[in-house]
């Protein structure tokens, strides 16, 4: 079954055409990893996906339904949860309060002004769930902004997960990591996909991670698809080698 | 007993002890601390606690000393039933005010409630039929606490009243900021982009929140009103606004209890100042800017800095 399809997408900043024409199917339970250059347009595709920016063109469907009029927080509602390439928390709440809140504006009562205790302890419970599963649970009481890099990224992967989300749109999850942390946080990836039985889009530049992880790979060039295949024929395929040799990498 | 628990306790029983204690004219300027702290406690749940900084949350301030003043010289009904009437005056015009501005983030936010609370304090100077223009409504009597209940008139009376209305208002907000809804207001206040990538509209928060402040600073002008005996526009010009900001900032910003602190001591410091030299501003300017720089986090985070490193 198709969980997310994209027809004929596009976005332009002025001139520049970010996205262009894409066309993109993901199937339910797969592990996407969507690669490209800088600049490529991934980043803006996403925006697209998860509602954060408007198309100039085409559409956008999720388990079947035409979302593109829908705004990100009614993306989110329905189950496409995201994180940023520029880790995005909240910096003075305390890492648990992070991700509960992420759990509580999901599952709503938001607008209980006073009292609320049943809400917040349900909340909070989930929350920690989702911190075990990442290793964070130790430092759940710190302010998010105490934590090392590498742990503010796996906190913003909690904070999507803890929604329980049926697509997961990761946005360069290992960016400026140590091998270690990467090594890490790829193994964390694998075990969400495979325990969770979420559908994953992951943006990655680290060719070994995609390779690793993918189930299926699409390479975006200058705003388009210009394939899309599994990791092996990705490998070989001519077109992408020229474009990553091209690329300003 | 814990520390912060103590200390409330004690605040308490200073705030009940305090009217047999004070002489009756400091028990009158007290009254007013307590006034303005209300005031700066309203300004706190949008400032601190939403991110929100509004420029013009003297309006509504003016707007709950209007809405009570008119009560009491018109119907001389009981005092609460002017506070009412000045809160909900005040929350009802913020709704329209907060709808619009919430369309804007940051400095353009705060411009805008510049721009509503100016427009509002030219309303209240021209409209002369309604609020007496210039020379404001005068003579609003402090009636009774019920129908045929006990006088507000003695200065002991009204500051109880004033008390009972801080300490239940500061209750109020502490349960908001710790309720579902306080929790999303933080959240928005620390990354808006991220909160509504999480599933929810921030506006609709901010829209309420702002109404609920609105709505308790005009509680505090309902108070101010009759305390005074008039309303005037004064009391909806922007420099209210202004020493509102500088309140909370010197009491401590997303404290609750810093803000009320916070405008006790600045309009202590303004009336010692100005007994010893005209040229009070200069010095009140110094004392802020000093504080902003030497005591991060204003009177209560510098305090609370101190206890954890002790
Ligand atoms: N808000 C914006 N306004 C103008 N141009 C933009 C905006 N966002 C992105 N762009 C441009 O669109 C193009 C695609 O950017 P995008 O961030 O989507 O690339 P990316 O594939 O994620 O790159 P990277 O690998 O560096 O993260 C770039 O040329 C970028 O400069
Ligand atoms: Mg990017």
């Amino acid at each position: 079954m198709t969980i997310l399809e994209t027809r004929g997408l596009g976005r332009t900043f002025g001139a520049l055409r970010a996205v262009a024409d894409v066309s993109l199917r993901v199937e339910t339970g797969e592990l996407r990893a969507l690669i490209g250059p800088n600049g490529a347009g991934k980043t803006t595709l996403f925006h697209l996906i998860s509602g954060l920016l408007a198309p100039t063109s085409g559409q956008v469907a999720f388990r079947g339904d035409d979302v593109t009029a829908l705004a990100a927080p009614a993306r989110c509602r329905r189950g496409i949860s995201r994180t940023f390439q520029i880790t995005s928390i909240f910096p003075e709440l305390s890492v648990l309060e992070n991700v509960r809140i992420a759990v509580q504006l999901k599952a709503g009562g938001n607008f209980r002004l006073l009292g609320g205790r049943a809400l917040l302890e349900a909340s909070e419970r989930r929350a920690r769930d989702s911190l075990g599963a990442l290793g964070l649970l130790d430092r759940a009481r710190e302010p998010a902004a105490m934590l090392p890099h590498g742990d503010q990224r796996l906190l913003e992967i909690a904070m999507a997960l803890a929604q329980q989300p049926e697509l997961l749109l990761l946005d360069e999850p290992t960016q400026g990591l140590s091998p270690e942390d990467t090594a890490a946080t790829v193994a964390v990836i694998r075990r969400i996909a495979r325990e969770r039985r979420v559908t994953i889009l992951l943006v990655e530049h680290d060719m070994d991670v995609v390779f690793d992880l993918a189930d299926r790979v699409s390479v975006l060039h200058f705003g388009q698809l210009i394939a899309e295949g599994t990791p092996d024929a990705i490998r070989g395929n001519l077109d992408v080698q020229t474009a990553y040799l091209g690329g300003p990498e | 007993m814990n520390g912060p628990r103590a200390l409330a306790l004690a605040a308490l029983a200073a705030l009940a002890a305090l009217p047999w204690v004070l002489a009756r004219h400091q028990l009158s300027i007290l009254t007013d601390l307590l006034i303005f702290g209300l005031f700066a406690l309203s300004l706190d749940l949008i400032m601190g606690y939403t991110g929100m900084v509004s420029f013009g949350h003297a309006a509504y301030f003016g707007l709950g000393a209007y809405g009570s003043a008119l009560v009491l010289v018109h119907s001389g009904q009981p005092v609460p039933v002017a506070l009412l009437a000045g809160a909900l005056l005040a929350g009802v015009v913020a709704l329209p005010v907060g709808w619009f501005s919430t369309r804007a983030t940051g400095i353009y936010f705060a411009m805008l409630t510049l721009a509503f609370a100016q427009l509002l304090y030219t309303v209240a100077y021209k409209w002369r039929d309604l609020t007496g223009g210039s020379d404001g409504l005068a003579g609003v009597p402090k009636t009774t606490l019920f129908w045929g209940g006990p006088s507000l008139a003695t200065p002991h009376a009204y500051y109880f009243l004033v008390t009972a209305c801080v300490v239940l208002a500061l209750l109020l907000c502490r349960a908001l900021v710790r309720s579902p809804f306080g929790r999303a207001l933080q959240a928005i206040r620390e990354n808006e982009r991220r909160f509504v990538a999480l599933g929810r509209a921030a506006r609709p928060f901010k829209l309420v929140v702002f109404v609920i402040a609105a709505a308790l600073a005009g509680l505090a002008g309902a108070l101010f009103a009759p305390f005074r005996g008039f309303a005037s526009p004064e009391v909806m010009f922007w420099v209210l606004s202004g020493q509102g900001l500088m309140m909370v900032l010197t009491g401590g910003i997303g404290t609750l209890i810093g803000p009320i602190l916070g405008a006790m001591v600045f309009i202590l410091i303004q009336e010692v100042l100005s007994s010893y030299t005209e040229h009070w501003m200069i010095f009140s300017g110094a004392v802020f800017v000093l504080m902003v720089i030497f005591l991060p986090g204003g009177l209560v985070g510098t305090a609370r800095r101190l206890v954890t490193r002790a």
